[in-house]
């Protein structure tokens, strides 16, 4: 097959952050996420959980609560702030100051025209939604305590408002609390500290579902303002309710990790005594649950150990398929390495400063899986710190190593290494098109810079000895809006293909400098896209796992892409559950295509049979085991190697060697925060 | 005792058609049998007491009035020390609307030990009052970064602060370790990157403790 010497790298310290809330839409079935430091990933539940968007943060914005209206989507913070978000050009479009101190949450009436919020200073602030912005329009009544949670009754008249040591319910229209409903503390020592109403949920029929810090779940009745029933379900704090779309069912997120479900159900044969009954207890996480959501099938929850679980729920869909597996998110579905191929240098993109690693060496030779004495160790070269308070949205670095850039949502920035990196000039007159980019490609020569930006248009920027000039803007014919989240260019410089969130992917002719064709649509957003060095044929792979190759000479499929949707592909490559990032080929041999997810690397070899769906894909191990002969009756076209996790990365330089940067889960699980101490027997 | 009550019951007719009973009553020996209480002395005994309890209630809440009452006093007192004198106040919101009409005012009113106010380079939100005084609104962002601390710190206490129950990382991973499958050791001990500069420091201090050892022979 081949032989390759690997560097593995674990040098790059990538750590995610916490989830604070989420939002599903479901219309749309989009869920937003929004994390710690104030980014915002949108994930697109019906195209295999693909993180479709991801709009970096802000210091100092941290979302504290999410809510979607339609398709836009709000979010209010601890600064006070609420947010409007634009989808499109994956970037805040306005905030809007709800002086009342920071905002704990955010809700808004089924009808979709009021926005209510909940203040530290004890006020629902209603806000009126307008085509463009929203209009602050009363108060209701200030309260004494501030106000933790919000939610609206689904007739849009009254509000359930979660406190210190208290639930109000307020009549939406005269703004004054109608009722009070007083919660127990604690016992023992929790006794004398406030008990604080985490998350609260208002159904249909008047039913108010609390969550509160004595890790209690209260069942009170909105009409007489008493309470039902109790449920203690921790030791630690309820920290997030969701109800589902029906109101049958009701999960609540605890501190311990647990997820616990309460389900509207009568307890003996007859519909008149149905009460909510808890049934079932899911512990996928270690730490804290922050946030829950709950779809028609599926319950996803984050919180402090970073990771997204989706749980579909077993009464719902079908056991034992593919839609009934839980999924674990936990690494983005993005580069957030690159690699200058022909300097042999690594790019580290953080959300406030970028890292420029100078790969190690070793002369050594060594049989397969032998780990060979290092020469020379990987040094840190230059650490960036970003400008300004917004978080870096992308970077790239040219392959010789000459050109860095990076770019954050209002402002872009250039820097020419010179001396072997040792100089760094920042290049300070830019064109003044060149803003804000969303993903950035360097030509393989260096010379050329490509930025996308709206409208799905590229901008092509002309680089020489120490500054750069615009050259050209592409634009696609179709007009969309989405925004560009891959791009690529061809090694011989001739070709540019980029994809946006709506699957369209456009080919430009660089020589002509127009639109070259558009690839026919596919139903799946592509994940990773890449051009052949020699034939230029395109490599696309959808979050489906499905692969696609694509002449560009004679704008058709080709014969191979033909062959393979022809047999479909194996059932153990469909049902893998994280997305292709990044396409590359091999100089050496050119019917190989290099293609790597978070758990494997996977080398396809065109001229080899492609696999029956009966026989095992993973059988690299089993091949090495067989004597030569009977290996090419067994072997077929993907070779897969589990031996590398977690794949942040898998380059091949120019000097054939690859590149393979981990980051084991146990590195990011160690620098989480605290989480609850669970005495368990004999520890 | 009794002798007391009837001196204070002889003050209404009723009592002293009883008194005769009790004086009766009292001549008898220990070893008679307990005293029989009419109907209306225990009526009589039980208006009395409620009588003096109204008549303490009444009195206590006169007395609370009036301390009420001082105390107000005494808050207006110190409201109206403490706010600026009229003259300012008004002055101040004159200022506000018309800074032009006013600033000629002032120039007129102005003698000549005065100081003279600097017409050009004042500041948007300061306004300079007969000269020593110079009002200015607050920046907007210090109280706002202040409360967005309180409330950071509210929930970082009450999720991590006093009374949490927290672990650490490295227990719950060593805890994991334990009860695995495989069952291995605690995570500091596993992972050589663990905990690399607790371990440097208790190698610095195991190899000056054995140096101290080394001396003294």
């Amino acid at each position: 097959m081949a032989e390759f010497k690997v560097h593995r790298v674990r040098f790059f310290d990538y750590m995610p952050t916490a989830i604070r809330a989420m939002a599903f839409n479901h219309r749309t079935e989009r869920l937003a996420v929004a994390r710690a430091d104030g980014a915002l990933e949108i994930f697109n539940f019906a195209d295999n959980y693909f993180q479709e968007k991801v709009i970096p943060g802000q210091d100092g914005r941290a979302a504290e609560a999410l809510c979607w209206l339609g398709q836009r989507l709000f979010s209010a913070g601890l600064n006070g702030e609420i947010t409007e978000y634009d989808l499109e050009n994956l970037r805040p479009r306005y905030t809007v100051e709800a002086y009342g101190g920071p905002i704990w949450s955010i809700s808004s009436n089924s009808q979709g025209t009021l926005l209510a919020v909940g203040c530290e200073d004890g006020t629902v602030k209603i806000f009126e939604i307008l085509e463009e912005r929203i209009q602050f329009q009363r108060n209701l009544d200030r309260q004494k305590g501030r106000i933790i949670s919000l939610c609206w009754h689904p007739s849009g008249t009254l509000i359930a408002a979660g406190m210190m040591d208290m639930i109000k319910i307020f009549d939406a229209e005269s703004g004054r609390a109608t009722h009070r409903l007083l919660v127990e503390r604690g016992v023992g020592a929790s006794k004398s500290r406030e008990v604080v109403v985490w998350s609260i949920v208002f159904l249909s029929d008047h039913t108010i579902i609390s969550g509160d810090s004595a890790g209690k779940v209260q069942v009170w009745d909105g009409l007489t303002g008493t309470l039902v029933r109790t449920h203690l379900v921790t030791k630690w704090d309820v920290l997030a309710l969701s109800s589902s779309q029906d109101e049958s069912s009701v999960v609540a997120g605890t501190s311990e990790g647990t997820v616990v479900q309460f389900q509207f159900l009568s307890s003996n044969v007859g519909p008149q005594d149905k009460e909510w009954v808890r049934t079932r207890t899911f512990k996928n996480h270690s730490h804290d649950v922050r946030a829950l959501a709950h779809t028609d099938t599926a319950v996803v929850s984050g919180g402090m150990d970073t990771q997204l679980v989706v749980r579909p729920l077993l009464d719902k869909v079908e056991k034992n398929t593919q839609e009934s597996a839980m999924r674990k998110i936990a690494f983005p579905h993005r580069s957030l390495v690159c690699c200058a191929k022909k300097a042999g240098l690594l790019l580290f993109q953080f959300p406030d400063h970028l890292e420029l690693w100078r790969l190690g060496e070793s002369n050594g030779h060594g049989s397969p899986g032998d780990s060979l004495p290092v020469k020379r160790k990987p040094e840190k070269l230059i650490q960036l710190k970003r400008k300004g308070e917004d978080h870096i949205s992308c970077s790239a670095v040219s392959p010789c190593g000459g050109w860095l850039a990076y770019s954050t949502v209002s402002s872009f920035r250039l820097y020419r290494l010179q001396n072997n990196t040792i100089s760094v000039t920042k290049v300070s007159r830019l064109p003044k098109d060149l803003r804000s980019a969303q993903q950035l490609c360097f030509s393989s020569d260096s010379t050329k810079l490509f930025a996308s930006s709206c409208r799905s248009s590229v901008l092509v920027v002309d680089l020489n000895q120490s500054d750069c000039k615009y050259l050209h803007t592409l634009r696609p014919k179709s007009g969309s809006s989405q925004p560009v989240h891959l791009l690529c260019v061809s090694e011989d410089g001739k070709w540019l293909a980029t994809a946006n969130t709506d699957c369209l992917i456009h080919v430009f002719n660089l020589d002509k400098l127009k639109l070259h064709c558009t690839v026919p649509v596919y139903s799946s957003c592509p994940t990773a896209i890449a051009i052949h060095p020699t034939n230029s044929n395109l490599v696309v792979v959808h979050a489906d796992q499905q692969i696609f190759e694509y002449s560009l000479v004679q704008k058709e499929y080709t014969e191979w892409s033909r062959k393979l949707q022809k047999r479909g592909l194996h059932p153990l490559w469909m049902e893998r559950d994280t997305p292709i990032t990044h396409i590359a080929f091999n100089p050496k041999n050119p019917a190989h295509i290099i293609l790597h997810d978070t758990f494997m690397f996977c080398i396809i070899d065109q001229n080899l049979p492609l696999p029956e769906a009966k026989t095992p894909l993973y059988n690299q191990m089993t091949l090495r085991s067989l004597p030569e002969s009977e290996r090419i009756m067994h072997s077929h076209a993907f070779k897969i190697c589990k031996h590398f996790q977690h794949l942040l990365c898998v380059r091949l330089l120019e000097d054939h060697s690859l590149v393979v940067v981990e980051r084991p889960l146990l590195d990011i699980q160690s620098q989480l925060p605290a989480p609850v101490r669970q005495k368990k027997f004999a520890t | 005792m009794v002798k007391k009550q009837r001196g204070e019951a002889s003050s209404s007719l009723k009592m002293e058609k009883v008194s005769d009973n009790f004086n009766l009553m009292l001549e008898s020996s220990d070893d008679e049998a307990p005293e029989e209480v009419t109907f209306e002395d225990s009526k009589a005994q039980a208006l009395k007491s409620m009588k003096l309890a109204l008549d303490t209630a009444r009195r206590d809440k006169a007395l609370l009035k009036e301390k009420r009452k001082k105390r107000q006093e005494l808050f207006q007192e110190q409201k109206k020390r403490k706010l600026l004198p009229a003259a300012v106040l008004e002055e101040i919101a004159s200022k506000k609307q018309k800074p032009s009409e006013d600033e000629a005012e002032d120039e007129q009113q102005e003698e000549g030990g005065e100081e003279t106010k600097k017409k050009s380079g004042k500041l948007a939100n300061a306004r300079n009052l007969k000269g020593k005084y110079t009002v200015q609104t607050v920046k907007h962002g210090a109280s706002e970064a202040s409360q967005r601390q309180t409330a950071e710190d509210f929930l970082q206490s009450r999720l991590y602060g006093a009374g949490s129950c927290r672990t650490t990382s490295n227990e719950l991973l060593s805890l994991e370790n334990k009860k695995g499958r495989n069952k291995s050791a605690a995570v500091t001990f596993v992972n050589k990157d663990w905990a690399c500069r607790e371990k440097a420091k208790a190698e610095k201090l195991k190899k000056r403790w054995i140096h101290k050892q080394q001396i003294p022979c």
